[in-house]
């Protein structure tokens, strides 16, 4: 039905990168793949791609092995970026197009459509090495989409970018996206994650901790945040069981709403104990989600 | 459609256009001019040393001296040689007269004894050709003392004609050997080999930090995603290949026009053979070609293992000194067989893949070996080039994505058999 990763398991010598680890990427998503540092999101992608083999498990794509669908099915952008610095980006482009397969007039007009849409115009005739860190992962970002791939593979594509460059790559990622694409990227920004992925898969140490649609999982978390902001008596929330002070800031303080805990108890007793500015009942970040997920694995 | 010749196009145009390697291009077209001048300039420097004129002055301490007639005599046979007798002087006043008239020097003549007094004794060239000069009279005056005529002298002093003919099993009779068509092709044959040791070093260490360059830029893991380690090592080594033998067309092509100019002259020169491209016929060109592609096609494979080793361009060095030991080994190998091409060790030599693309060329050009050996060579070579492609890309494909700490050669080991 899409992309399957089942049972998959990598190791180096004596560590264990990936250790059985299965998760499921339906077809036309944005998938965040997340998970701490050496967490093997990287491990897992090379593996998805073929530059590694696996110990053990599978990787298909609506049922076949994914290796046998060659260069053009992908782009892949890995976290270690790299061009050659001596070639022009122009023909850097057209190069990177060439062996993924596209013929030669296909990799020049598609080349000169990316960099329109990127905003590098200017620099086609330059050397790699005299762009910006920034312009050069634009870039090699084009390259992985210049040949019009199925499955994008992006390992912390936003890493780097100022903000008008990362609004530019969520459009372009988005638009991707409705045409039928694929997407499987990692980030360590999760409000970005939040704002254009539908599921996810969190993993630590090459286990799989949360995977699934973040509206579900959000929901399915059981249990709710509170934003509460009073002028009066503070204290009186101590009275009522299962409310848990989770954050105190300048404007507001934010408590986890305990499985039973009646929010329009809480209210009543809030109002009772002062004047309630604001009262909001909010899904958990998917922030801190990962930090609850991750703690609770160490 | 396979990736293989837009790598080999990309590596081509990014290196052709690159300083180093029209420096290379452009220095050994100045090589090339520069030998074929070479004759020339040797023979002046040369005569720049003999001396034209040699004026003596020649003091006998006996009166009566059979050596000092012969010794004058000689200045009839070498040309500038001046010989004054001092006879009356005393030995300080003859001194004072060398050095006063910045003579060459004054010989004394004591029976048998002959001392060359001279304000010059580091001067090797003149002190050797009046040695010589005193000998040549030495002989004519034992000569004329046994009472020989100077046909009798003649006769004892001429050489034998020393001629050579080679037998063959399957011919009827023998054939003349021409030495001076063997000597110009051992020159021939040694240069084409040095060039053949230049290319093997040149280009070997040009695929192994073409490598390097691309994992310590990083472009690797994108490259590795998208082609298989097969193809992109494949692509690097025919890209190199394809701009050696463009380096080779021009210096080779520059050798013939220069030797079409006229400037026969080559090498050769200091051997007193005339020996020049020109004179080097089609099938050597070609099997030169043959050996040269051969030999970087086995090394190139090694040395982009080696490449794939190392994180960084600066530790390349490191890792293909110990390649470097074995051409080096191979050209020692070839240099011996020059003495005796068929001998077991050159047969031996040229079946080995690390020396046979340098000893069976050189066995070729020196000598006619059996076709059986030379095929048994060619095969051995195709044979290698397939296996050591095979384990270097192995190594190629594990190295590539390794970075940090230089593997050992045990790691390495480990990692071919997981």
């Amino acid at each position: 039905m899409s992309l399957v990763v089942s049972d998959l398991t990598k190791r180096f010598r004596d560590v264990t990168a990936v250790d059985g680890l299965s998760f499921t990427v339906r077809e036309g998503v944005l998938f965040g793949f997340l998970g701490p540092n050496g967490a093997g999101k990287t491990t897992t992608m090379r593996t998805i791609l073929g530059i590694l083999r696996p110990d053990a498990g599978t990787v298909t794509w609506k049922g076949g092995p994914i290796h046998r669908l060659g260069s053009r099915f992908y782009g892949y952008l890995p976290e270690e970026r790299g061009l050659y610095p001596k070639m022009r980006v122009a023909e850097h482009l057209e190069f990177l197009g060439r062996i993924h397969g596209l013929d030669r007039p296909t990799a020049r007009r598609e080349t000169a459509r990316w960099l329109q849409r990127f905003a590098l115009e200017e620099v086609r005739n330059k050397r790699i090495e005299e762009l910006s860190k920034g312009n050069q992962q634009k870039v090699q970002t084009i390259g992985t989409m210049l040949h019009d791939p199925e499955l994008l593979i992006l390992d912390e594509p936003f890493a780097g970018l100022d903000p008008v460059n990362a609004s530019l790559l969520k459009e372009v990622l988005l638009e991707a996206q409705q045409q039928g694409k694929t997407i499987i990227f990692s980030s360590h920004r999760m409000d970005q994650v939040e704002e254009i992925c539908q599921d996810i898969a969190l993993i630590n140490r090459g286990r799989l901790l949360l995977h699934g649609n973040l509206r579900q999982i959000k929901k399915s978390m059981g249990r709710q945040i509170l934003r509460l902001s009073l002028e009066g008596n503070w204290e009186f929330w101590a009275k009522i069981p299962g409310l848990q002070l989770l954050e105190e800031r300048t404007d507001y303080r934010e408590f986890l709403l305990g499985e039973g805990v009646d929010p329009n108890h809480v209210l009543a007793e809030a109002m009772e104990a002062g004047q309630v500015i604001r009262f909001e009942l909010v899904e958990p970040s998917l922030d801190q989600i990962f930090v609850e997920k991750v703690g609770e694995g160490a | 459609m396979s990736v293989i010749p837009v790598l080999v196009k990309r590596e081509f145009t990014s290196r052709v256009k690159g300083t180093a390697y029209i420096l290379t291009t452009v220095i050994g077209v100045l090589v090339f001019v520069g030998l074929s001048f070479l004759p020339p300039i040797m023979e002046r420097i040369s005569s720049s040393f003999t001396p034209k004129t040699i004026e003596l002055v020649v003091l006998d301490s006996q009166a009566e001296s059979s050596l000092l007639p012969f010794f004058k005599a000689l200045s009839a046979d070498r040309e500038g040689l001046t010989i004054r007798d001092a006879s009356g002087l005393d030995e300080r006043e003859a001194y004072r007269m060398v050095l006063e008239e910045g003579l060459a020097g004054l010989l004394l003549i004591d029976g048998p004894l002959c001392t060359l007094v001279t304000p010059d004794s580091k001067n090797m060239v003149l002190n050797d050709e009046i040695r010589s000069l005193v000998n040549q009279a030495a002989t004519r005056w034992k000569a004329a003392e046994l009472g020989l005529t100077q046909e009798e002298m003649n006769s004892l002093f001429q050489a034998v004609d020393f001629r050579i003919r080679e037998v063959a099993p399957e011919q009827d009779g023998a054939t003349e050997v021409d030495g001076i068509a063997q000597t110009q092709s051992m020159v021939l044959a040694y240069f084409l080999l040095f060039m053949i040791y230049m290319a093997l070093i040149l280009y070997g260490n040009m695929v192994a930090s073409g490598v390097a360059e691309e994992k310590s830029s990083r472009i690797m893991e994108v490259m590795v995603s998208t082609v298989k380690p097969l193809e992109l090592m494949f692509g690097k080594i025919i890209g190199v290949g394809a701009l050696g033998l463009v380096q080779f067309i021009i210096w080779i092509g520059t050798g013939l026009i220069m030797a079409a100019m006229g400037r026969t002259g080559f090498l050769g020169g200091m051997l007193g053979v005339e020996a020049s491209l020109s004179t080097l016929p089609l099938e050597s060109i070609l099997w030169f070609g043959l050996f040269f592609l051969l030999g970087y096609f086995f090394y190139a494979s090694i040395f982009a293992a080696a490449g794939a080793l190392v994180s960084r361009v600066e530790e390349v060095s490191q890792v293909v000194s110990l390649l470097m030991m074995f051409i080096v080994a191979g050209f020692l190998a070839a240099y011996i067989s020059f003495l005796n091409p068929n001998s077991s060790f050159a047969v031996a030599a040229s079946l080995i893949p690390f020396t046979a693309p340098m000893v069976m060329f050189a066995r070729i050009m020196l000598a006619d070996p059996p076709i059986i050996e030379a095929a048994a060579s060619v095969v051995i070579m195709l044979l290698s080039i397939v296996l050591g492609t095979w384990i270097s890309s192995k190594i190629y494909s594990i190295g590539i994505l390794l970075y940090g700490k230089r593997p050992s050669i045990r790691q390495v080991a480990r990692l071919l058999k997981g």
